[in-house]
């Protein structure tokens, strides 16, 4: 079938539909100019047929400005109408549009036939040829009738020539399409009745074009019969026709013959049209029917569209088939390619035919500039798309499509363009031409490489196409579905680019994928802002607010922590019973220390305290006692008359106490030193008693000023025959007994050494001899009773004044350091010195076995006088026995003279250290011995060495120391009783007293009487025992008296009165008178 | 399909070192940024869309200045008002660890909290 075969071969013709619409896709104004050049040119050409032409044109110019300018408003009405997908373009026509006004004709007039050519396209295969073939007739159809009809009917008769075209094609390819649509086709063709004229001039364009299409067929079916045909029209082509490369060339060489062509006709049309040249009429016809052509363009339109749908899908299949058979060489890509080329572009190629017989030659630079365009568009599309080299290939096409195109506008403006202009546009289109060929042949062969490319898309592609296609022309308005069509091709092209992309990348992807290790990465914490807490959230605001927070603290410190119970101290003591030291008790050793320091002192100072109380109670005693006695003595005084006539008064000692009681007196003694201390010896009692002291002898202290009691009470066992108090203070007693032992008592000693009795209602400490002599192994000691104990006075060298002498000396020996002699009845005197221990033994002592334990005074026995010896070579040789010593006595001025009473009435004169001085014997005026009892010798106390001596016949005498014979000797004034006592008054010197067994007391005062006593006072009612004189000289006022012992026990002191206390002044020296007298 | 170079194609599977996704250059841009842009603010919610596009694009712009080659860019860019609620925010990317990165900064004020991470992915 050769009609088949038609189709495959207007794929030849589709490069140059492909290029006319490039051009239309390139419209900058560089495509302009040439344009216009290209116009000069043709005009040029015509020029050379006629000058008729000329006017001609003019006349068309007109026609056709006022044409475009009505398209103008159709196409701007028209494309605010939503138009294509691709809107690239577009918008280049559009500024092509408002570019340049003569541009803007331009463009509008290639759209118009593009829309033309879009609708040819989709008329279905085999009438292609003859839509080619209609296209020219179109257009000589346009020239002719210009005259009679504005360029809307034109354009409208041009579509429906078109359509007649596609029916009249049908109808002679009755095998495919079928007669109902011809019928249409009739119907349509008697509405349009001026029509019909054109038609048959189509009829024989068509006829001509037939041809042509013959011809293409023939090259493509490699038929010889092309190549001379071939021959035939043009030059240049010959050898090439069997290779498809160069199919491109041909086809444009067919346009440019085509183009010859249609230049006549225009010719023919513009003289048509001047003839006429209605422009007021179409001008009106415009006004008055846009809308109906409107309206009859969308009727047909539908119906072509209708039509055309099945007409495409056998077109596609022709196109596959044909292909397959007749283009081998191509593969499969071709018959795509095609496709896409008919469906819009290859009605364009008879049309640019028509003008390369005129144009031939302009088209070379003109497409000269095309290259160029292209590779503008390729920039352009590399942008929009990537690198692509499809996608350039793309570009392309569509430029050489417009191309083509422009050659049409062209070859339409040639008619309104100046001659002048057109000249000059021919002669360098002439010059061109060489190139142009040149450049014709690269345009080819690019597109050839590019089909082969683009051949890859695979058969489904071209339905897709196809169905792409049809929906693109349901768009109403033909401009509109030839932009359809475009977007069509360009939403294809995409598609295709795309699926390139993706599968590109797909293998990139999938080589990569070998490199590289995607992996999840650990999932990042961009941020974790924790939610705020509320407290942060309070304090927050909290700032904001106009509040403060304060703090306030409840008392809970203040705490308070109570012990009741106080802290116990504990202390550790210690103690001892009996304490025998004077530690009895300690505790730790610091308090012990303490402790003993403190008892120490407490000791020293109770000592001392002991002493100082004793001293002062003993003041304090006597005073009180004193005061007593005062008062007592007084009223005695007045109430008694027992007041002695020499005394001014007197006071008795309590001695009615229980253990005194019935208790002779034997002995009183005064001190020497304290003078109103008087020791009273009461001897045993043999009545009993109901104390039990009967066997013993009781001494009793006394205080002559306290009366009320005795100071101390001391006990002996056997009966004390002599006493004497210490020589300074009297705190030693010393006492001779019967049993021929010398016992001390030490009246410092502490009462607790002692025991104490209670007798009556009192305590009575009776102290025991602190020191006795009668221990058993002593050798020394004496063996008979001891008669008489004396204190040594301590030796006064000189012997000026005794008294001065004695005093100082008495005070100084009250150290305790002084001899103490004692004389038995046998005549030893043994000499003891008074030892002071400085320290007590409680326990006693081992070797004095007479000191008592805890006394301090003891005896140390010093020498042994015997006496006796030397009165033997006295002139008295009848005397055999041994003189009794009763009494010892030592001479107060020198203590180593002592005198001692005898019992033959002599007074033995003896010294202590066994020289024998004068006078031996002291004897009475009367000379004989006789047994006369000395019962007193008592040295004249103020240091006269004048003693008085008593005897028991009654007789005093008054012995001098220096010589025998008595100074005076009065026998007879006791009237012949036994003398008891004698002794010196201690105040006056001339003054003595003597006691007779007949109680009578006598006074003497030698310097009144010389030859009896002044005063005898007879105490008859008690006998007096003892009498004992005390006296201070240094206070003869106040103390000055004599003690009288009674029997029943009483002991009275009686005080002198003035006459004998106070001694006259110089009474010493009439002493001494009557004492020198006297001898 | 005839592309000349199918046989050898040679990749760049990694970056030049000079060119390598720097996390603390990125950061630190990113500081700068929000430092600039959001110092002073405070939260509005109709400027704070706006607000936050502009500190992307600004921070996306600053990082094509610092020269990572080869490298998509994406930044994101939360911004949140302050009121005391929790927040948490988490990315997790599948690429390929070597080469690409993360980096993000913070920027807190009182009314507002503004979190900004930039992702760096070669491109091979």
């Amino acid at each position: 079938m050769h009609s088949e075969k038609k189709p495959t071969m207007e794929d030849t013709w589709k490069t140059g539909d492909l290029e006319k619409h490039l051009k239309r896709g390139v419209y900058d104004e560089d495509n302009m100019r040439r344009k216009d050049r290209r116009r000069t040119d043709e005009e040029g050409k015509k020029g050379r047929s006629g000058d008729s032409e000329r006017r001609h044109r003019d006349h068309e110019r007109e026609a056709t400005r006022e044409r475009d300018r009505h398209r103008e408003r159709d196409a701007t009405g028209e494309r605010t109408k939503p138009r294509d997908p691709d809107k690239d373009k577009d918008q280049d026509r559009r500024r092509e549009g408002t570019r340049d006004r003569t541009a803007g004709r331009d463009e509008r007039e290639r759209d118009r036939r593009q829309e033309r050519a879009e609708e040819k396209e989709r008329v279905g295969d085999n009438s292609r040829a003859r839509d080619r073939g209609h296209e020219s007739r179109e257009r000589r159809h346009e020239r002719a009738e210009k005259d009679s009809r504005d360029g809307e009917r034109e354009k409208r008769r041009v579509e429906r020539d078109r359509e007649r075209g596609t029916e009249r094609e049908r109808k002679r390819e009755e095998g495919r399409d079928g007669d109902r649509e011809r019928d249409r086709e009739r119907t349509r063709e008697k509405e349009r009745d001026r029509d019909r004229e054109k038609d048959r001039d189509r009829e024989h364009n068509y006829e001509r074009r037939k041809e042509k299409d013959r011809h293409r067929d023939r090259e493509r079916g490699h038929s010889s019969k092309h190549v001379k045909e071939m021959n035939d029209y043009t030059e240049e082509l010959q050898e090439k026709h069997y290779e498809s490369k160069r199919e491109n060339e041909r086809r444009e060489r067919h346009g440019e013959r085509e183009h010859s062509r249609r230049k006549e006709d225009k010719e023919y049309q513009e003289q048509r049209r001047k003839e006429k040249e209605e422009r007021e009429r179409r001008h009106r016809e415009r006004e008055e029917h846009p809308r109906e052509r409107r309206r009859r363009e969308d009727g047909p339109k539908e119906e072509e569209r209708e039509r055309r749908r099945p007409e495409r899908q056998e077109e596609t299949r022709h196109r596959l088939s044909s292909d397959r058979r007749s283009h081998d060489q191509h593969g499969k890509r071709r018959p795509v390619e095609e496709g896409d080329g008919e469906d819009g572009l290859v009605q364009v190629a008879p049309e640019a035919r028509l003008h390369s017989g005129r144009n031939r030659e302009r088209q070379e630079p003109k497409e000269t500039k095309v290259e160029k365009e292209e590779v503008e568009i390729e920039k352009v599309s590399a942008e929009g798309q990537g690198d692509e080299d499809e996608a350039e290939y793309y570009e392309e096409d569509f430029e050489d499509y417009e191309d083509d195109f422009e050659e049409i506008d062209e070859s339409d403006r040639e008619e309104g363009d100046d001659g002048a202009m057109s000249e000059e546009g021919h002669k360098e289109e002439e010059e061109l031409s060489p190139q142009k060929r040149r450049e014709i042949e690269e345009i080819r062969r690019a597109m050839n490489a590019e089909n082969e490319r683009v051949g890859s898309s695979q058969q489904w592609h071209a339905v897709e196409e196809s169905e792409i296609a049809k929906r693109n022309s349901d768009v109403p308005q033909r401009k509109n579905t030839q932009h359809g069509k475009f977007i069509d091709f360009v939403a294809a092209k995409h598609r295709e680019v795309g699926k390139k992309i993706a599968s590109k990348q797909k293998k990139r992807s999938a080589e990569l994928l070998r490199l590289i290790d995607l992996d999840f990465s650990v999932t990042f914490s961009l941020l974790d802002l924790p939610p705020v807490n509320e407290y942060d959230m309070y304090i927050k605001s909290f700032g904001t607010t106009n509040t403060k927070q304060a703090y306030v603290q409840c008392n809970e410190d203040n705490t308070d922590r109570d012990v009741q119970t106080e802290e116990i101290e504990a202390d550790d003591k210690w103690t001892q019973h009996p304490g025998d030291s004077r530690t009895v008790c300690g505790g730790p050793k610091l308090i012990s220390e303490a402790s003993d320091e403190s008892m120490a002192k407490m000791n020293i100072d109770s000592k001392r305290l002991a002493e100082f109380l004793l001293s002062a109670s003993q003041v304090v005693a006597i005073l009180l006692e004193e005061d007593r006695a005062e008062m007592h003595s007084w009223r005695k005084q007045k109430s008694q008359a027992r007041t002695l006539s020499c005394s001014d008064g007197c006071l008795q000692l309590n001695t009615k106490l229980p253990f005194l009681h019935g208790r002779e007196v034997s002995l009183i003694s005064f001190s020497q030193v304290q003078r109103q201390t008087l020791l009273s010896v009461h001897g045993p009692t043999t009545k009993p008693s109901a104390v039990r002291l009967d066997s013993k002898t009781i001494l009793c202290i006394w205080n002559i000023w306290q009366p009320s009691c005795p100071q101390k009470v001391l006990v002996y066992e056997s009966e004390v025959l002599c006493c004497c108090f210490s020589p300074g203070k009297a705190t030693l007693v010393f006492a001779g007994t019967a049993v021929g032992s010398v016992v001390v008592w030490d009246l410092r000693e502490h009462s607790t050494l002692h025991q104490t009795l209670r007798i009556g209602d009192n305590d009575w400490t009776l102290r025991y001899p602190t020191f006795s002599t009668d221990s058993v192994l002593s050798p020394v000691g004496h063996f008979s009773s001891v008669r008489s104990v004396e204190p040594v006075p301590v030796a006064v060298a000189e012997g000026v004044r005794p008294e001065l002498s004695l005093l100082p000396s008495h005070q100084e020996s009250s150290g305790l350091s002084f001899q103490l002699a004692s004389l038995d009845e046998s005549g030893v005197m043994n000499l003891w010195v008074v030892v002071e221990l400085p320290k007590a033994d409680q326990a006693g002592s081992q070797t004095d076995l007479g000191l008592k334990p805890g006394g301090k005074v003891k005896l140390l026995h010093s020498s042994t006088l015997f006496t006796n010896e030397s009165r033997s070579p006295q002139r008295d040789a009848v005397k055999t026995e041994p003189l009794r010593t009763l009494l010892l006595k030592f001479l107060p001025s020198d203590s180593s003279h002592f005198f001692i009473g005898t019992d033959m009435g002599l007074v033995t004169h003896g010294t202590r250290h066994g020289l024998k001085i004068l006078p031996k014997f002291y004897r009475p005026q009367e000379d004989g011995l006789r047994p006369v009892h000395i019962t007193a010798v008592d040295v004249s106390p103020f240091g006269e060495p004048l003693f008085l001596v008593g005897c028991a016949d009654g007789s005093v005498r008054m012995h001098s120391v220096s010589s025998e014979q008595p100074v005076m000797e009065w026998s007879s004034s006791t009237a012949g009783q036994p003398v008891l006592s004698v002794q010196w008054a201690l105040t006056r010197p001339g003054v003595f007293c003597v006691l007779d067994a007949a109680s009578n007391l006598h006074v003497w005062d030698l310097l009144e009487k010389d030859y009896e006593p002044v005063a005898t006072e007879e105490l008859h009612s008690d006998r007096v025992t003892a009498m004992a004189v005390f006296g201070d000289p240094a206070k003869p006022n106040t103390l000055s008296g004599v003690s009288l012992a009674k029997q029943s026990g009483e002991i009275e002191i009686q005080y002198f009165s003035k006459r004998w206390a106070v001694p006259a002044p110089a009474e010493i020296d009439t002493l001494h008178n009557i004492l020198n007298k006297s001898f | 399909m005839e592309e000349p170079d199918t046989l050898e194609h040679t990749y760049i599977i990694r970056p030049n070192y000079q060119h390598k996704f720097k996390v603390g250059v990125v950061k630190e841009c990113i500081r700068e940024v929000l430092k600039e842009q959001l110092g002073g603010t405070s939260y509005n919610p109709q400027l704070i869309s706006t607000q936050c596009r502009s500190v992307a694009d600004c921070i996306k712009e600053k990082l094509k200045d610092l020269g990572f080659d080869r490298y998509k860019l994406v930044v994101q860019v939360v911004i949140g008002e302050q009121r005391g609620e929790g927040v948490k925010m988490a990315a997790r990317c599948f690429w390929d660890a070597d080469t690409d990165g993360h980096a993000q900064d913070m920027f807190m004020n009182d009314s507002l909290f503004c979190v900004a991470a930039a992702f760096g992915c070669f491109y091979y």
